[in-house]
């Protein structure tokens, strides 16, 4: 699915975000990425979804150089991955339904997306994502209207009619409530079990990380610290991944006491004391 | 749980530590500036409590009451009223048809920066990009500083006494007001879902579409919607330079020392401008 090699990002200021990341993601895997604020993982995301570009290094979707490709194709390829962000990155103002509809906007003309804003085109389409998302009944509500995690649910319905072949997930539940993280993340996960979708999740909770994930990866200060089964991610290693970051300390410390954020939901993490 | 936003991108936003000094610098010139400023203005609020401009305030008040609300002038008055109106429906649509397209032009995130372009050539940006927006700004720019009393003074002198050259001064001048306005709610709308479409393989119509032109649009009717209100009372003073409507009565009335006929004229401006921000209101409850 994904092949990186040797990739780099380096923004205008100076500062380098990204160095040396080699990674290679199989089609259907499901990953979780962890790590301090700062670590470049947000930056990685972007990289991935092709929103920027690498300063140097190479990045090969589906056996394709993305450096290589024309206007036309690179729209092409967007299409087969879906993103969803931290922040809902919605448009409050549009009813659900449009903001839904918007994934089909990289296979739809000008003048049938214009069309669609007068009267949807695929109403039953988006009434199927938000089915699956579990609130059918939100199709006509104005999206600003809704809570967070509502936004956040529109924001994967949009993703499942877009139906891409890679979901990558950036901090999906920062900023929603714990309790719906958990629900956010599994429906995720079982959605993009179901269709065969490749799963990338940035995850501020290491908890969550590896309750779920089969893979994890861990990044600090622009690098790849390790890529390991969750179950050969001990403390130690935690700890040192998230030396010098104190909040992210303190939530260790938690996990470490046997105190699980997530409560119930979640299950007994690998290498902590119950 | 402390969840910690991501910063914005660090390219975007470059740290500066030299504006520190800036606020402080600034008050000082701006007290300086507005102490001798109050010099300079001549500003003396005991000259308004003297007695011979008490006498004037006196007569002039005196003179308006009571008002003149003869069944005849009310009539002329009520024709005058609604040219009014005319002028300033016509005056915004013009200046609407000027201000949207150059509106668009001279917004930097539509012809040359920013996520729209991310692909476009580096002499496709200047030449079809940064160029007509530089243009486009500068005619705005022409357009709004000429106030809409000297546009008008020159329409008169060009197409004659009426409302028509009342209706260009308004379409003019407010054209490059709400283009300028224009461009800056389109500039400050959030990039975010303008990004996340791209992201999703949108075309640049789909971002417009579903990004952009949703997020602006009710800025966008709620701002032309007061300028409709400001071009009332602007078509009351064009009136004063021979461009129709009732700024020309009142101008009249003002002359002839009228004062009676001027507190009517006054009344019905009050209650044009009144009703226009109730229909103003209105629209912008539908749109918000």
């Amino acid at each position: 699915m994904y092949e990186l090699t040797g990739i780099r990002k380096v923004f205008a200021a100076g500062s380098v975000a990204l160095e040396d990341v080699s990674l290679r993601v199989g089609p259907g895997e499901h990953v979780a990425f962890i790590g301090p604020s700062g670590a470049g993982k947000t930056t990685l995301f972007r990289i991935l979804n092709l929103t920027l570009r690498p300063t140097a290094g190479a990045l090969v979707f589906e056996g394709q150089d993305v450096s290589e490709l024309s206007d036309a194709e690179l729209r092409r390829v967007r299409t087969r991955i879906g993103t969803i962000y931290q922040q809902q990155n919605l448009v409050g103002r549009l009813r659900v339904v449009h903001n839904v509809l918007a994934g089909h906007l990289g296979r739809w003309s000008a003048a049938a997306a214009l069309a669609s804003l007068v009267r949807p085109r695929d109403v039953a389409g988006a009434g199927r994502a938000l089915e699956q998302v579990g609130m059918p009944e939100k199709l006509w509500a104005r999206t600003d209207e809704l809570s967070g995690g509502q936004q956040q649910r529109v924001a994967i319905a949009r993703v499942l009619v877009q139906d891409p072949d890679v979901i990558l997930a950036d901090e999906p539940v920062s900023a929603v409530d714990p309790s719906l993280a958990v629900s956010i993340v599994t429906l995720l996960r079982d959605l993009s079990h179901a269709s065969r979708k490749t799963l990338l999740m940035n995850l501020h909770s290491v908890d969550l990380a590896l309750g779920y994930f089969p893979r994890i990866v861990g990044v600090r200060d622009g690098r790849v610290r390790f890529d390991l089964s969750p179950d050969k991610v001990g403390p130690e290693l935690l700890a040192e991944l998230y030396a010098g970051h104190r909040d992210e300390e303190q939530e260790l410390e938690q996990l470490r006491d046997g105190k699980n954020p997530f409560g119930a939901a979640c299950r007994p993490l690998p290498g902590f004391r119950k | 749980m402390a969840r910690i936003p991501s910063a914005p991108p660090a390219d975007r936003f470059p740290a500066s530590g030299s504006r520190r000094l800036f606020p402080y610098l600034f008050t000082a010139v701006f007290a300086a500036s507005v102490l001798f400023s109050l010099r300079e203005a001549q500003v003396d609020p005991r000259r308004l409590l003297d007695a011979d401009a008490l006498a004037n305030v006196a007569k002039f008040v005196r003179g308006m009451f009571p008002p003149k609300l003869t069944g005849e002038f009310l009539g002329l008055m009520a024709r005058a009223a609604v040219e009014t109106v005319q002028i300033s429906v016509m005056g915004t649509a013009i200046a609407i048809a000027l201000g949207v397209p150059l509106g668009v032009l001279a917004t930097s995130s539509l012809m040359w920066r920013g996520v729209l372009h991310e692909r476009t050539s580096r002499t496709g940006r200047w030449v079809l990009g940064f160029a007509p927006y530089a243009a486009s700004r500068a005619v705005l720019s022409v357009f709004r500083s000429i106030p809409e009393y000297v546009w008008a003074f020159m329409f008169v002198r060009a197409v004659g006494f009426g409302p028509f050259p009342g209706v260009l001064a308004i379409g003019v001048a407010y054209g490059g007001m709400l283009g300028k306005v224009y461009s800056e709610i389109l500039e400050s709308v959030s990039p975010r879902p303008l990004e996340t479409l791209r992201a999703a393989g949108a075309s640049r119509a789909g971002v417009v579409l579903y990004g952009l032109v949703p997020q602006a649009l009710p800025n966008v009717v709620a701002y032309t919607l007061y300028r409709w209100e400001c071009a009332i009372r602007a078509s009351a003073i064009l009136g004063f330079v021979g461009a129709g409507g009732l700024g020309q009565q009142i101008e009249l009335s003002m002359r002839m020392f009228q004062f009676d006929e001027v507190l009517t004229l006054l009344a019905i401006l009050f209650v044009l401008v009144a009703s226009v921000d109730v229909i103003s209101g209105r629209i912008r409850g539908w749109v918000a």
